[in-house]
C-alpha cells in the first residue's frame, strides 16, 4: 500500500525584519490564488499572514532582526494551511484575547487589532508549542 | 519602488493625505510621521485619500487610532475617501466604518466638510 502523498508546499525563511513583510504578503497572496482562492480571499489571507509575521518580529523576537521566521504554505485539497514557526517567545493560548469590535468602537485604543483581523479572515488559528519553538497555524478552506 | 509614498496637500484648511502603496509594520512610522506633522501644524481635519492605498495592516489602523482623540479634541476629524475594496473590508471588519466618516470620492468629502463649516 502506498503511503499517502505529502501535500505540496513551499517554505520561505526570512530574517526577523519588517522590511521583508511586503515580500511575504505578496507571496502569500499569489500562493492563495494558486490554491484556488479568489482575489478577495487571497487578499485576506495575505493580511492574516502579515499580521502573524509582524507579531513574531515585534513581539516574539521583540524587534531583534537577527533571528529567522519560517513560513510554510501547504496546499491541501480542501484548504490552504499556513505554518509560521519561530524560536522567540511564543504566545500562550490563554494570552490570545480577541477584542470585541463593538467595544473597540466604543472605546478606541491603539493595538490588539492584528489577532482580530487574523481570526476574522481565516477559518482556523492555533498557537502551538513545538518543542523547538513556537508555531502560529492558520487555515483557510477552499470553497 | 518604495513600499509607501505619501503626498500631502491642503485644500480649504483640510490636510489631504494620499498614501500610495502599503502601510504595514515596516512603513507605519512614515505614515504616522505624516499624520503627526499635520497635527503639529495645527491642521486637525485630515482627509485620507486611499485611492492608491493597496493595503493597510493593523499597524496602520493603530496609527490612525492613535491620533483620533487629539484631532477631535481640537475640533477636527479624520475622514476617509475612495477606499479600494480590500481596504474597505479591513476597515469594515474592525468596525472602523462606524468610527470614521467614509466617502466615495474626495470631492464629496470636501463638500461635506464645507457644509459643516
Amino acid at each position: 500500500m502506498r503511503a499517502p502523498a505529502e501535500p505540496e508546499s513551499f517554505r520561505l525563511v526570512i530574517p526577523s525584519q519588517t522590511r521583508y513583510l511586503n515580500l511575504v504578503t505578496g507571496l502569500a497572496k499569489r500562493a492563495s490564488m494558486v490554491a484556488g482562492m479568489d482575489d478577495a480571499t487571497s487578499a485576506k489571507i495575505s493580511i492574516a499572514v502579515d499580521e502573524a509575521v509582524t507579531n513574531v518580529i515585534v513581539h516574539a523576537y521583540q524587534g531583534e532582526g537577527d533571528h529567522e521566521v519560517d513560513i510554510e504554505l501547504r496546499f491541501l485539497p480542501q484548504c490552504l494551511e499556513v505554518h509560521i514557526q519561530h524560536t522567540g517567545r511564543g504566545l500562550k493560548p490563554d494570552e490570545v484575547v480577541l477584542p470585541d469590535p463593538r467595544e473597540y468602537v466604543k472605546h478606541p485604543r491603539k493595538g490588539g487589532l492584528g489577532l482580530l483581523l487574523m481570526s476574522r479572515f481565516m477559518d482556523e488559528i492555533r498557537f502551538i508549542e513545538t518543542g523547538e519553538g513556537s508555531e502560529c497555524f492558520m487555515a483557510k478552506r477552499i470553497i | 519602488m518604495a513600499d509607501l509614498l505619501i503626498q500631502v496637500r491642503e485644500v480649504d484648511g483640510v490636510a489631504v493625505v494620499r498614501p500610495e502603496g502599503f502601510i504595514n509594520a515596516h512603513t507605519v512610522r512614515q505614515f504616522e510621521a505624516a499624520l503627526e506633522a499635520q497635527v503639529r501644524q495645527g491642521r486637525y481635519t485630515i482627509l485620507l485619500d486611499c485611492r492608491l492605498l493597496n493595503y493597510i495592516s493593523s499597524a496602520g489602523l493603530g496609527a490612525i487610532m492613535g491620533l483620533i482623540e487629539t484631532v477631535r479634541a481640537n475640533g477636527g476629524d479624520i475622514l476617509l475617501c475612495q477606499l479600494q475594496k480590500n481596504v474597505h473590508e479591513i476597515f469594515d471588519t474592525l468596525g472602523f466604518t462606524q468610527l470614521y466618516r467614509v466617502f466615495p470620492t474626495e470631492a464629496e468629502a470636501l463638500q461635506c466638510l464645507k457644509g459643516n463649516s
